[in-house]
């Protein structure tokens, strides 16, 4: 599903990620771990097509990342589901249109939107807020409607940026799970974070990055 | 159809959320575009008024004083035969001192004193419409001063040029302020959208981030601007009437002038429609100058 081969990419002559090499398959849980700095929010910037290596090559979902055309970057998207620390909702938008944002670029029937929507805020626990403003919900919730929003049109592969880092220890297990869930149903999950809690908490493949290197592979067990 | 309907929200979200930025950018453009507007009004007004006054330019074509009646439907022929000429009255000698005693009462005493009438017989013409140009009364005048029995073709040359140079001017002008003022126009508009872009910047990167089309995050602005300059347009329009019809008010009623108003005229509704789609444009273009900044794809 993803393919990384020798990816670098150097800001101002300072490296972000040296000679980085990996698979992750279909329907894997992977965590990216590493200190601040490390180069994870890099690699997943370049997964969606944000920033562009100055070497190597990015595969994902068949997809050759490094030669896509701009044009071509939103299509990647809609394949590719976004999660972020600092959740990044339209403050002025209801909960529900927050969600069916992503429907609404592709053009989607508005009875299409209502049924999705409601079932993505199902899955995650959020539907009876769905009128509200962010700005009105706990900041679990709020990452609750970021994740809703991310899986609303069934990627292939979610990414999540440190989900869980403004989150208290009792609300990052319950990301944790919903992220396993979504998992389970199919959906390749690939988190970065520096939140030992959260490794803690996945027995999955652990990639690890330091100083912009890969670093060998480790398995934690539950 | 949803999507649409979004496009216009957010077109309409976006006017409103910078209600005070709109509302200053429609008025600069009003004020812009009515400038633009009066001089295209002056042109319209002159270039109409210059058409009726060549309508109305009669060329004398006075015939030598020895000619008989039988050269002088020569010459008649000629003349009739012109595809230049629209219509044609014969003045006799008689008639031509009959006119000039019944126009100058008192000088006719001066004439009579020659003993005999030193008028000239003459024909006036009209010419029809296609040569009625300086150049082409001049061409025409030129022609004629060659059949035989023709002494002399006059007109008012020193008006025809003097009104066309006029009416180049203020084409010129018009042109030239209209350039530039549209140019302002595209400016204002383009710095109101880029305060909305800057405003909304969070809002676009995660439009991008989900993966929306350029053309999905640059719609609502292009409609926003299009929107802008259409009513710049219509409320210039507006402005324009109200003191169209005020100047006319003042004509009517400053005696020197009166009756001149009645020759004066508004643009045709059909103008008014195409000016008010010229602000659209303007306000579309402006629009896009500040979102092609704005960049392809980017997180």
């Amino acid at each position: 599903m993803i393919q990384l081969t020798h990816v670098s990419k150097q800001y101002d002559q300072r490296p972000a990620l040296q000679d980085v090499t990996f698979e992750i398959g279909k329907g894997e849980f992977v965590l990216l771990m590493g200190p601040s700095g490390a180069g994870k929010s890099t690699l997943l910037r370049m997964l969606i097509g944000a920033e562009r290596p100055d070497h190597g090559e990015i595969v994902v979902h068949q997809k050759n990342v490094t030669m896509l055309k701009p044009s071509d970057v939103p299509y990647l998207r809609r394949k590719v589901g976004t999660v972020f620390q600092d959740f990044r909702l339209l403050p002025k938008k209801s909960v529900f249109d927050n969600v069916a944002l992503p429907l609404l670029v592709q053009g989607v029937s508005s009875v299409d939107i209502r049924r999705k929507v409601t079932e993505a805020l199902r899955a995650v626990g959020v539907e009876h807020k769905r009128d509200q403003l962010p700005a009105g919900l706990s900041t679990g919730e709020q990452q609750r409607v970021c994740i809703a929003r991310a899986i609303v049109n069934g990627p292939v592969v979610l990414l999540a940026d440190e989900p869980t880092g403004n989150l208290d220890p009792s609300l990052t297990s319950e990301i944790i799970e919903l992220f396993k869930l979504i998992n389970a149903r199919g959906t390749t999950v690939v988190v970065a974070t520096h939140d030992p809690l959260v490794m803690a908490q996945v027995n999955r493949r652990v990639l690890t990055l330091s100083q912009g290197r890969l670093l060998p592979e480790q398995r934690v067990m539950e | 159809m949803r999507t649409f309907s979004y496009l216009l929200r957010e077109s309409w979200i976006n006017m409103w959320t910078n209600r005070t930025t709109t509302l200053v950018a429609i008025l600069t453009t009003t004020f812009t575009l009515a400038c633009v507007g009066v001089f295209l009004l002056l042109y319209v007004n002159l270039r109409a008024a210059a058409g009726w006054l060549q309508d109305d330019i009669k060329i004398m074509v006075y015939l030598d004083e020895r000619l008989g009646s039988d050269s002088v439907a020569g010459v008649e022929q000629h003349l009739r035969g012109d595809r230049a000429v629209a219509s044609l009255l014969f003045i006799s000698k008689e008639q031509a001192l009959g006119e000039f005693k019944a126009q100058f009462p008192s000088e006719s005493h001066l004439l009579d004193g020659l003993g005999q009438n030193p008028l000239p017989a003459s024909f006036v013409v009209a010419l029809s419409q296609a040569f009625r140009s300086p150049d082409a009364v001049k061409r025409w005048a030129e022609r004629v001063r060659q059949v035989p029995g023709v002494a002399k073709v006059d007109y008012n040359q020193d008006w025809i040029d003097a009104l066309a140079t006029v009416v180049r001017s203020i084409e010129l002008v018009a042109i030239g302020i209209g350039v530039i003022l549209s140019a302002a126009a595209v400016t204002i508009i383009a710095n109101t959208i880029r305060l909305t872009l800057f405003t909304r910047r969070d809002e676009i990167a995660i439009l991008r981030l989900i993966g929306a089309t350029t053309s999905f995050i640059r719609i609502p602005y292009l409609l926003e601007g299009a929107v802008l300059g259409a009513l710049g347009s219509a409320l210039s329009l507006v402005m324009l009437k109200v003191m169209y019809e005020l100047f006319r008010q003042q004509m009517r009623t400053t005696g020197r002038f009166a009756g001149l108003e009645n020759l004066m005229a508004f643009f045709p509704p059909s103008v008014c429609l195409a000016l008010v789609a010229v602000g659209m444009g303007l306000g579309f273009a402006g629009s896009f100058v500040s979102i092609r900044r704005f960049g392809e794809a980017k997180a």
